[in-house]
């Protein structure tokens, strides 16, 4: 049996993160993963992301992936592949399966970094061929090359729902819908967004009643629901659709922790069955950590920090630190991820409605409701102003930890302040170059560059563009609202493609000035039809 | 529709492995080496892969990642392999699922 400082249970972004910060501190590591491939779920996920520098924002996540293995293989990390750790038993023993045998090894700590697994949901006809997991979606998509299906629902608002939509459209699949019982939507507004505008409508406060087909999925019924969640007759809409996507949350898989005895709780706000542990993610038996997922579902990036302190306590357990280096060291990573988890959507206002902005502004409802802001609503947020000659408009309205666009900016137009779930505000006295930086930078895809002087009559628009095939300098097409609506004829007039913006192309197109707060997309096309 | 593709906005050009041919039921398609076998099996358009032992009823991938077991089928001889996360390899043989056999003793085939 062989013995380790630390073993590490999962090599997702929680678990190589611990293993990283513990082998810098000079621990043996080794990390055991059932998967083929080390990383979790980041080599999927090819959105940017949120937060700030701290915590790796507006870099794509399987970048941040590659970033990860680079810094394991470097410290001397061993992560071990299709190895299902089958069980946790006394004195920090672990069995591990390895094709057809089972192994014993020891450590002198452990850190379980389990990640959580994905909710289904029953439906007449939720066991058919194409009904699928939006993980699974993802997975085939953004892993394997293959599109999951060519007409999609999408059940679930959250943020994995909202942001799997629009990875299917980057794929081409078309979403015809996406529907959540709750009649609010449960992600990003800027995510949802992303969708309303390419015309993916939205079903608040709908359920799917039936999936049909005999052999596969053929078509899907949904309909209204009321406040009891109780479905409302005549409200039936029918859909052509080959797949259907479920989203609807995801569930902590600490069933290991539980059979070994720590002391678990079951929390709402984490997603369910929890290990109960403390700062630094030890659970109740000592030695024995949590990190990530596992301890209750948030996102990759609280879970790569919550990895680092636990690596780092590790350490400390074991004697490699004492224990004012474990502050110190813990002291900016617990600060990063409470940034994280500060906003709108902090676990203690999930389920809350919210009326006002931490500003005051007022929140939108018709986002939470449509998933767009009308042109109204719009005008009201800090980082819209209306300006001679080219200016950023930023149409972020919600309080959602995330500062890129400041940092983008090179000539100071765009404020967030030290409190990164503020919103951001235009600073007037300050010149937009028009150099697009804040554009491709915002990973909500919140920002456009307006200019309404651009020629006689006509205003340019500048957005990001993130599908293929990119549209050419001279196409002419159609400028969609935010409710994706066509509302006029487009001509792109600029492609800019710089490698800084990291694939988020840059689209300008003319449009009549009237509509410079209109159009918010671009679909190439036939402008007769 | 194309079920594979060939070049992703963000990823840029996907980069498979060989083509190889495998046999799925009586038919002779083709995958790329070390995928998963369900990810070749998507491409060709199967999409059952498997029929329940009582009702016959069709399954196909829910999970994509090895955990719900919707996916298994007969591969090579051996019942319930995971084809979401079982690599493709020259000249595999799959055959469709029916309760834990390749036979189908229900007439599941026929009545669906």
């Amino acid at each position: 049996m062989k013995r380790y400082d630390l073993i590490v249970v999962g090599a997702g972004p929680a678990g190589l993160s611990a293993a990283i910060e513990a082998a810098k501190c000079g621990l043996q590591v080794i990390v055991f993963d059932e998967n083929a491939n080390p990383g979790g779920q980041l080599f999927k996920q090819v959105h940017k992301f949120f937060g700030s520098k701290e915590h790796k924002a507006k870099i794509r996540g399987f970048r941040i992936g590659e970033q990860l293995l680079v810094e394991a293989n470097q410290l001397g990390v061993q992560v071990v592949l299709n190895a299902t750790v089958a069980g946790l038993f006394q004195d920090k023993e672990i069995t591990v399966r390895i094709n057809d045998g089972i192994y014993h090894y020891k450590g002198d700590t452990i850190i379980v970094a389990t990640g959580a697994s994905e909710n289904a949901t029953a439906f007449e006809g939720w066991t058919l061929p194409g009904v699928i997991g939006a993980g699974a979606a993802q997975t085939m998509m953004n892993l394997h090359g293959i599109v999951p299906g060519s007409k999609v629902l999408m059940l679930g608002s959250g943020n994995v729902g909202l942001v799997v939509s629009y990875q299917l459209l980057q794929v081409g699949c078309e979403v015809v819908a996406l529907a959540d019982a709750a009649p609010r939507v449960g992600g990003y507004g800027v995510h949802a967004a992303k969708l309303t505008r390419t015309g993916v409508p939205f079903y608040l406060s709908h359920t799917i009643i039936k999936a049909e087909g005999s052999d596969c999925v053929t078509g899907v019924t949904i309909g209204a629901v009321d406040k009891a969640w109780k479905l409302i007759p005549g409200t039936e809409k029918h859909f052509a659709v080959d797949t259907i996507c479920v989203a609807v949350g995801l569930s902590p898989m600490a069933q290991i922790l539980s059979a070994a005895g720590c002391s678990m709780e079951e929390s709402q706000s984490k997603g369910g069955y929890v290990p109960v542990c403390d700062e630094y993610g030890e659970t109740s038996i000592a030695g024995v950590f949590v990190a990530g997922d596992v301890s209750g579902v948030e996102e990759a990036s609280s879970a790569m920090i919550e990895g680092r302190i636990a690596g780092i306590a590790v350490a400390e357990y074991l004697g490699f630190i004492d224990k004012t280096v474990l502050t110190q060291k813990t002291l900016e990573l617990e600060s990063a991820l409470s940034t994280l988890r500060q906003g709108m959507f902090a676990i203690e206002n999930r389920g809350k409605i919210l009326e006002k902005t931490d500003e005051g502004y007022d929140v939108s409802l018709h986002l939470l409701q449509k998933g767009y802001l009308t042109e109204e609503e719009v005008m009201q947020y800090p980082g819209v102003t209306k300006q001679q000659g080219v200016h950023a408009v930023i149409e972020c309205s919600q309080n959602i930890p995330c500062n890129p666009c400041q940092d983008a900016c090179p000539k100071q137009c765009i404020k967030v302040g030290d409190n990164i779930t503020s919103l951001p505000v235009i600073d007037e006295a300050a010149v937009c170059i028009g150099c697009g930086l804040c554009v491709a930078a915002c990973s909500g895809q919140a920002i456009f560059l307006v200019d309404e002087n651009y020629e006689d009559g006509y205003a340019s628009i500048t957005l990001p563009y993130e599908f293929l095939p990119l549209p050419a300098k001279g196409n002419a097409g159609w400028a969609l609202d935010r409710s994706g609506q066509k509302v006029c004829k487009a001509e792109v007039v600029k492609v800019n493609t710089a490698s800084a913006f990291d694939r988020t192309n840059l689209l300008t197109i003319k449009v009549p000035v009237e509509m410079a707060m209109k159009a918010r997309f671009f679909k190439g096309g036939d402008c007769h039809a | 529709m194309n079920a594979r593709i060939i070049e992703h906005p963000i990823l840029g050009k996907i980069e498979k492995g060989r083509l190889v041919e495998f046999s799925y039921n009586d038919t002779k398609l083709n995958g790329y080496e070390g995928e998963p076998i369900s990810a070749a099996l998507k491409a060709a358009g199967v999409m059952v892969h498997r029929h329940t032992q009582k009702q016959g009823a069709p399954r196909g991938v829910f999970c994509a990642i090895g955990r719900c077991t919707d996916c298994v089928m007969v591969v090579d001889g051996k019942a319930n392999v995971r084809t979401c996360i079982t690599p493709l390899t020259d000249g595999m043989i799959v055959q469709t699922q029916y309760g834990v056999s390749a036979k189908n003793h229900q007439g599941a085939e026929e009545r669906s």
